[in-house]
């Protein structure tokens, strides 16, 4: 059996945080820069940002860098930062259709307004390991691209709006409140609203958003979209200006979004598409498209298959619960194991499976051990499932 | 949000509890040395937090057993390992509070040392590791073996808050049970386990029935801790990060696991052993297995390992801080530090002698 209690006090631990941060620095490499995983890690540190609901593309570097390159921990650090910061302002509501985008690719139809613009993509790379990359001589492959200025980018129409004209898709609910709710300041109750679900998945943990938008498309559940639009690019944020009351940008984003129509009709006498949105913070196209197919999953509202249950993914997608329940199983657990080994123990008794030879002295077992012989039928009952009737 | 507006706030005064002005919590910031976590608020979370928790704490404390909603912040310690346990306790703190922490029993263990150090580094608080001398204990999964005051509050870490999670993964469909006090499934749930292994089979989260209203999670407290929660003199507040539900059950409150009449509560059964560091036949022993070299060895365990004689199974107070007491004076009773005796404290106390010895031996 051979567990034994990991005590120790403060000291432990920091020697544990040293050993931790020494193995970041043992190698003979050089020190990685902050602004190097910013600048070359882009992937890492978008997902970190998502994962967070903090958009701050240094500190995602720095979160990574501390953390190793564990994308839930930089995320978790990440949150745990923003949860003490002051919120100066909330911004204005931004039209996706105000993007400057640098990707946008829309596999529903093939001449869409504004173009296909495929961008930076390994879409259609092979999957060669480059061994130039050994070296480390970073060259910028467009250098000597011949570019014309083409002036400033014209607003790209969503390809959801031309189909929305036509009355085709489904128009989601109006908001039944005026203030979007903020999960991370209000608790999420059942049945949550789509605002909620859209803000928790958008800061879902990647690898989840994605097991469980494929576990639509492999079969438990109806939703196999076409998607309209998958777009990569910077929006502007704004915010009221305090005095003159007019908007005013302050900053851009840079967001992954990603819209889709889904052939399920929901009204007979006026069938139109369901649909489903993403987006995400920084470069993310697949927690994108994950987030659109559960976004319209759960708005089927069905019990049966895992994704269209909006308990069930809210409950399991968060990187930050996932992640430290799971972790929580290294904690001692010896209170509630002796327990466990007390009902075992008493059962096993009573079943007359006394194997260790410890012969009970109390009158009151044995016959709770006849008894129990009595009553035992010869072959095992099923366990009792759990029926879902209320 | 700025803190004046709120401090500004006239709703604040009448359902928040006593309002602290602006200036009187600059006043303590600044009384305080500065050898916290610099750039951080006092205990860590911001003002508008901590109220909100404690908002939800009172609000738990008014109906007893019911799971209050709360906004659980992101905290620097990872989920599930007691962020519930720490907003609730960094809410309640002030400087001049006493803090205890235990893990699973024991001040000294790792995660102890953590959630203590936060608190010592950010609301500086003094730390003890006896019980009688806390004002707030937050703990894993014990209540501890000392009787506790009116004068102190217990926050349990809380890692599942549904009780009827075990019956029903769906959180909207039990919170229509409870609100319709509808517990079937759960009675049917122990009716099952009695006819299948012949008794309860629930090891610790036993199903606990709070004021004849709520049916509770007392969280994973072992079954030797319950009776504890019944009639209390202390404050029970149940935090969960993870979840963020906050629930109390408040002094003097009946509480009682759900059971038969021909299948009673029982507690976990030590039978014939002793704590081999204090010789404690009282308290909620665990067993370690040690390589055999101790002549005190007080019993031998599992037929197959036994024969592999170099394991011996020795039991021990899992309540450390009592049993260093206990080391120095085996004779000390659970309420020693009260100027009462015989204070009915859960199995091996007293007044409960008779319930537990019944239960025990069942």
């Amino acid at each position: 059996m051979g567990y034994v209690a990991v005590t120790a006090g403060e000291e432990l631990i920091e020697r544990a945080e040293e050993l931790f941060e020494k193995q970041r620095t043992a190698g003979d490499g050089e020190d990685v820069a902050v602004e190097q995983i910013d600048e070359q890690l882009g992937r890492l540190t978008s997902q970190a940002m998502s994962e967070a609901g903090l958009y701050a593309p240094r500190l995602a570097a720095l979160a990574v860098k501390q953390a190793q390159g564990d994308t839930v921990e930089a995320a978790f650090l990440l949150r745990a930062y923003r949860s003490t910061l002051e919120r100066y302002d909330e911004t204005e509501p931004i039209a996706p259709s105000e993007m400057v985008a640098s990707r946008r690719v829309s596999p529903a139809f093939k001449d869409v307004p504004g173009g296909q613009i495929l961008g930076p993509t390994k879409d259609y790379t092979q999957r060669l390991l480059d061994f130039d990359l050994l070296e480390g001589d970073a060259e910028d492959p467009t250098e000597e691209w011949d570019i014309e200025d083409a002036g400033d980018p014209e607003d790209l129409t969503n390809v959801m709006e031309l189909l929305r004209e036509e009355g085709l898709v489904a128009e989601p609910d109006e908001a039944g409140v005026e203030e979007p709710t903020d999960t991370t300041r209000e608790p999420v109750t059942h049945p949550p609203e789509r605002d909620a679900v859209l803000q928790e998945l958008a800061r879902g943990e990647t690898g989840a958003v994605t097991a469980l938008a494929y576990s639509a498309l492999r079969g438990y559940g109806q939703v196999h979209p076409t998607l309209a639009e998958v777009r990569i690019g910077e929006l502007p944020v704004r915010i009221e200006h305090p005095y003159t009351g007019d908007e005013v940008t302050v900053a851009h984003a840079e967001v992954s979004e990603s819209e889709a129509v889904v052939p399920v009709y929901a009204k007979r006498e006026d069938p139109q598409f369901a649909f489903g949105y993403g987006l995400t913070f920084g470069r993310n196209e697949r927690k994108a498209i994950g987030m659109t197919i559960l976004d319209a999953s759960i708005q089927l509202d069905g019990e049966d298959e895992p994704a269209e249950n909006p308990e069930f993914v809210l409950d399991t997608v968060d990187g930050m619960d996932s992640f430290g329940f799971i972790e929580h199983l290294k904690l001692p657990h010896y209170v509630t194991f002796q327990s466990i080994l007390d009902r075992i123990r008493a059962i096993r008794e009573r079943k007359g499976l006394n194997e260790d030879g410890r012969v009970s002295t109390e009158a009151d077992d044995e016959d709770s051990e006849r008894d129990s012989d009595d009553r035992t039928p010869a072959a095992e009952p099923p366990v009792a499932e759990v029926s879902d009737d209320d | 949000m700025t803190d004046e507006r709120t401090a500004d706030d006239p709703v604040a005064s009448t359902d928040g509890g006593t309002t602290v002005p602006t200036d009187s919590v600059d006043a303590v910031l600044d009384s305080l040395d500065g050898d916290g976590l610099s750039g951080y608020n006092y205990a860590y979370l911001d003002e508008h937090t901590k109220r909100e928790v404690r908002r939800a704490t009172l609000k738990a404390v008014a109906v007893p057993g019911h799971q209050v909603p709360y906004a659980s912040r992101p905290m620097p310690l990872a989920r599930g390992w007691g962020t519930g346990g720490i907003q609730a306790s960094l809410s309640l703190l002030g400087p001049d509070e006493t803090f205890k922490v235990v893990d699973q029993g024991a001040d000294e263990s790792v995660n102890a040392a953590n959630i203590r150090r936060l608190a010592e580094n950010t609301a500086d608080v003094e730390t003890t590791t006896d019980t009688t001398e806390a004002g707030v204990v937050q703990t894993r999964h014990r209540i501890p073996e000392e009787v506790l005051t009116d004068e102190q509050i217990l926050v349990l870490q809380v890692p599942i808050t549904d009780p009827l999670r075990k019956v029903d993964s769906s959180d909207a469909a039990n919170r229509r049970r409870h609100a319709h006090k509808n517990y079937g499934k759960m009675w049917v749930h122990l009716y099952e386990n009695v006819v299948e292994w012949g008794e309860i089979n629930i090891a610790s989260r036993y199903p606990t029935m709070v004021a004849e209203r709520y049916l509770m999670d007392p969280s994973p407290i072992p079954r030797w801790d319950v009776p504890k929660l019944d009639d209390a003199e202390n404050l029970y507040v149940f935090a969960a990060g993870r979840e963020a539900r906050i629930y109390a059950v408040p002094p003097h409150t009946d509480v009682e696991p759900l059971a038969f009449e021909d299948r009673e509560f029982t507690v976990e059964r030590f039978p014939d052993a002793a704590c081999h560091a204090c010789g404690s036949t009282d308290t909620y022993l665990v067993e370690v297995s040690e390589e055999s070299e101790s002549p005190q060895t007080t019993r031998e365990e599992g037929g197959g390992e036994a024969a592999d004689s170099s394991f011996e199974t020795r039991y021990a107070c899992n309540d450390s801080s009592f049993c260093e007491k206990r080391r120095e004076d085996s004779d000390i009773p659970k309420d020693h530090h009260l100027d009462r005796e015989g204070v009915d404290w859960g199995p091996g106390t007293p007044d409960n002698e008779e319930a537990s010895s019944g239960g025990a031996g069942e």
